[in-house]
C-alpha cells in the first residue's frame, strides 16, 4: 500500500492508491458542510443583536408595538382612554434618516385637517415635511423633544411622541391606516420598497453610486438617507410622506 | 486628548506647509509607557546588531549555515508576517468587491497594518541578502531570474506594497489637507484593490511555492505539493484573527483616536469576522486532511515530529474553529478574542514548522536562532509598531475623515 522509492533523496509514492479514499473525504465533508452552514446561520437572538450593531435594517429590527395605527406617511396615532390621541414617527423612518432635528409647526389650541402639513424634520439642511394622519385639535407640544433630540430616535412610540390631538373624526381617519399585524407586513413591503427607490434614485444623481446594486441578498444599511444628497431626500418625500387619502 | 493640535481638525488648511510637516514629525503625549521601556533598548540594540552584520557579515550574529540558509528572519518575519498581512485583502475584498459596507470602518486600519507589515518585513529580507544590493536585479532586469519563484514573490512585494499605498493614500492626502490629491486617489482606490486583491492570492501560494523547491528538506508532515494553496487558505484567517487581535488592542490603546460610530460598530465587525474565519478554517481543516491521506502521511503520525503535527491541528487549528463556530452562535467577543489569539499562535506555528522546525528535521545538528536573530526580529516588529502608532495618532484611520473629504469624492 505504501511504496516508497528512494531516488537521490526524492521519495515517489502511487498518487493513485489513496484516491478513493480522498473521494469519500471529500463527500463527507461537503455532507459535513450542510449542517455545518445550517446550525452556524440558524436564527437566533444574537442575529438581531448583531445586526443592530452592524447597523444593518431589515424587518426584523423595526420596532413595531402593537395598538397603534400606522399611516402610510409614516406617523402613527394612539388613541388614548382620556380621548386624546399622540401621534409620532414611525421607526422605519426614524432608522432611514437617523437623527434628525424637530421642528413644530403647529401650537396648541390650533386645528389641524388630516394631510396637513404638521411638522418637519431635518438634518443638516436637508427637508422632510410629516403630514399629520388625524384632522383635530392640537391639545400639547412633547416639551422633552426640545431639548433632547436623541428621544425621537431612541423611544419613538414612547418618550419620543410629538403631539397630542383631540381628533374630530378619528374613525374615519384610521381607515387607511394600518393596524397589527397588517402594519408588519406594510413595513416589510416598504423597506422593500425602498430598496428598489434606493437603486432608482441614486443612479439618477451620483453616478458613483451607480455600481451598487442591491442583489436580493443586498442589506440594506441603517441610517441610508443620511449620506445621500437633498435631491433624494425630495424624492423620498414624494414617494413616501405624501398620501392624499 | 490633543485634538486641539490636531491636523485634520484644521480643515480648511488649503496647501502643504513644511512647518506643519515638521510639527507633526515630534513625538506626542508621555514619553515613558511600559511598552517604549521596554521597546526602546531593544531596537537600538537590534540596530546595533545590523550594523555588525552587514559590518562583519551574516555569519557574525545568526546561526545559518550552508545547510540552513533561510532562518528566522525569513521563516518568522516574511513567512508568517506577510500571513497576517492576509487581512488586507480579504477586507478589501468584502468591501469593495462584496459591497459589505458594514466592515468600511476597519478598511484602512488593516490595509495601513498590511502595508506596514510588507515595507517591514521584506525589507527585513535585505538583512537576509547575502548581497543586498542585488535586491534591485529582479526589477531593473539585470538577471531577471524569471525561471525562479523569488521573481513573482520580489515583484509582487514590490507592486502590492504599491496598491496598498495607493488605497491608504486618501488619508494621508485627508491629514494633510490636500482636496485635489483626496480626489485623485480616492478615484484610484477601486482599481487598486482590484490590482492588490489578484496579487495577493498569487503571491501569498507564493510564498509556500518557494518551499516546493526544499521537497527533500521538509518533514512530510508539512510537505506537500499543495503547501501554496494551503498557505493561501490559512492566509484568510490568520489575516483576520490578526484584524481582530489588532482591532482589540486599538480600541483599548487608540481609544480617544476612535469615532463613537467606529467605536459602537466594533462587536458587530469582529462577530461578523468570526464566522468566516470558522468557515474558512473548516475547508482548511478538510484539506489538511486530504492532503494528509495523499501523502500517506499516517506512517509518521507516531513520532514526536507526529505529536507535534497533531498538536498543531488539533490545539490551533480545530478548538480555535470550534471556538469561532460557538462563540458567532453565541454572541460572545471574549471568546472570538481568544479563538483569534489561538489561531494566530497555530499560523505561526505552521510556518514555522515548514520553514524551521521541520527543516531539516533530521539533521545531525539543528538550526536554532541565536539570540541576535530574535532580538533583531523584535527589533523589526517595535519598528513597525511605532510607525503604526505615529501614524493612528496624526491620520484619519480609526476616526472619521473631515467632512470636506466626505464631499469630495
Amino acid at each position: 500500500m505504501h511504496k516508497n522509492k528512494q531516488m537521490d533523496g526524492f521519495s515517489y509514492y502511487d498518487i493513485f492508491a489513496t484516491k478513493g479514499l480522498e473521494y469519500v473525504i471529500i463527500i463527507v465533508f461537503l455532507l459535513l458542510l450542510i449542517p455545518f452552514w445550517l446550525i452556524l446561520n440558524k436564527e437566533s437572538g444574537m442575529t438581531k443583536k448583531n445586526q443592530t450593531a452592524l447597523g444593518i435594517l431589515s424587518a426584523r429590527i423595526l420596532r413595531i408595538p402593537q395598538g397603534l395605527f400606522y399611516s402610510k406617511n409614516h406617523t402613527w396615532m394612539f388613541i388614548e382612554k382620556a380621548g386624546g390621541a399622540k401621534v409620532g414617527l414611525d421607526d422605519l423612518l426614524l432608522h432611514l434618516t437617523g437623527k434628525v432635528k424637530f421642528t413644530y409647526l403647529k401650537n396648541p389650541g390650533e386645528t389641524i385637517n388630516k394631510g396637513e402639513l404638521l411638522a418637519e424634520i431635518d438634518q443638516n439642511g436637508k427637508l422632510l415635511r410629516i403630514f399629520s394622519p388625524v384632522s383635530g385639535k392640537i391639545m400639547d407640544t412633547n416639551r422633552l423633544l426640545n431639548n433632547s433630540n436623541g428621544m425621537l430616535n431612541e423611544d419613538p412610540y414612547g418618550k419620543g411622541w410629538i403631539y397630542t390631538i383631540k381628533p374630530s373624526n378619528w374613525k374615519e381617519d384610521t381607515n387607511s391606516c394600518y393596524f397589527g399585524e397588517d402594519a408588519i407586513n406594510w413595513s416589510a413591503k416598504e423597506l422593500e420598497r425602498f430598496k428598489d427607490f434606493l437603486a432608482r434614485t441614486t443612479t439618477n444623481y451620483t453616478p458613483e453610486t451607480a455600481m451598487i446594486v442591491m442583489q436580493d441578498g443586498g442589506e440594506l444599511f441603517d441610517h441610508s438617507l443620511s449620506s445621500l444628497p437633498n435631491e433624494i431626500w425630495k424624492d423620498f418625500q414624494k414617494e413616501f410622506l405624501e398620501f392624499d387619502s | 486628548m490633543n485634538n486641539s493640535a490636531d491636523p485634520v481638525a484644521k480643515e480648511n488648511e488649503p496647501k502643504f506647509n513644511w512647518q506643519f510637516f515638521f510639527n507633526e514629525l515630534k513625538p506626542r503625549g508621555k514619553w515613558l509607557t511600559p511598552f517604549n521601556i521596554i521597546s526602546i533598548p531593544i531596537i537600538l540594540l537590534g540596530l546595533f546588531l545590523i550594523v555588525i552584520r552587514f559590518w562583519k557579515g551574516l555569519g557574525a550574529i545568526t546561526n545559518l549555515t550552508q545547510e540552513v540558509p533561510w532562518g528566522l528572519w525569513i521563516g518568522f518575519d516574511v513567512v508568517t508576517g506577510v500571513a497576517f498581512a492576509g487581512g488586507a485583502y480579504v477586507v478589501t475584498f468584502m468591501v469593495y468587491i462584496l459591497n459589505m459596507k458594514n466592515y468600511h470602518s476597519i478598511v484602512r486600519v488593516t490595509v495601513l497594518n498590511g502595508f506596514l507589515a510588507y515595507a517591514f518585513y521584506t525589507g527585513a529580507l535585505l538583512l537576509d541578502l547575502g548581497r543586498p544590493w542585488h535586491v534591485i536585479n529582479p526589477m531593473i532586469g539585470n538577471s531577471f531570474g524569471t525561471s525562479s519563484v523569488l521573481f513573482l514573490v520580489a515583484w509582487h512585494f514590490l507592486l502590492y506594497m504599491f496598491a496598498e499605498l495607493i488605497e491608504f493614500s486618501p488619508a494621508i492626502a485627508e491629514w494633510l489637507g490636500s482636496r485635489r490629491a483626496h480626489k485623485i486617489l480616492s478615484g484610484m482606490t477601486i482599481g487598486a484593490v482590484i490590482f492588490g486583491i489578484t496579487l495577493s492570492t498569487l503571491h501569498q501560494s507564493g510564498l509556500g511555492a518557494l518551499y516546493l523547491m526544499a521537497k527533500d528538506k521538509i518533514h512530510p508532515l508539512w510537505y506537500s505539493e499543495f503547501i501554496p494553496i494551503m498557505f493561501l487558505v490559512s492566509s484568510i484567517f490568520a489575516g483576520l484573527s490578526m484584524v481582530i487581535f489588532e482591532g482589540t488592542i486599538s480600541h483599548k490603546v487608540f481609544f480617544n483616536r476612535i469615532s463613537e460610530k467606529n467605536n459602537k460598530a466594533q462587536n458587530g465587525i469582529i462577530h461578523g469576522l468570526s464566522k468566516i474565519c470558522a468557515v474558512t478554517m473548516f475547508a482548511y481543516l478538510v484539506l489538511q486532511f486530504v492532503v494528509f491521506v495523499h501523502g500517506h502521511n499516517w506512517n509518521y503520525i507516531n513520532t514526536p515530529m507526529g505529536y507535534w503535527f497533531l498538536l498543531e491541528m488539533i490545539g490551533f487549528v480545530s478548538i480555535p474553529m470550534i471556538l469561532f463556530f460557538y462563540s458567532y452562535r453565541t454572541g460572545h467577543i471574549f471568546m472570538i478574542r481568544l479563538a483569534a489569539i489561538l489561531t494566530m499562535i497555530g499560523v505561526v506555528m505552521n510556518r514555522l514548522n515548514v520553514t524551521i522546525i521541520g527543516f531539516r528535521w533530521d539533521a545531525a545538528v539543528h538550526y536554532i536562532p541565536s539570540w541576535m536573530e530574535i532580538v533583531v526580529t523584535l527589533a523589526v516588529i517595535f519598528t513597525e509598531i511605532w510607525i503604526f502608532r505615529w501614524v493612528i495618532n496624526r491620520m484619519p484611520v480609526l476616526g472619521d475623515s473631515p467632512s470636506w473629504a466626505k464631499e469630495n469624492v
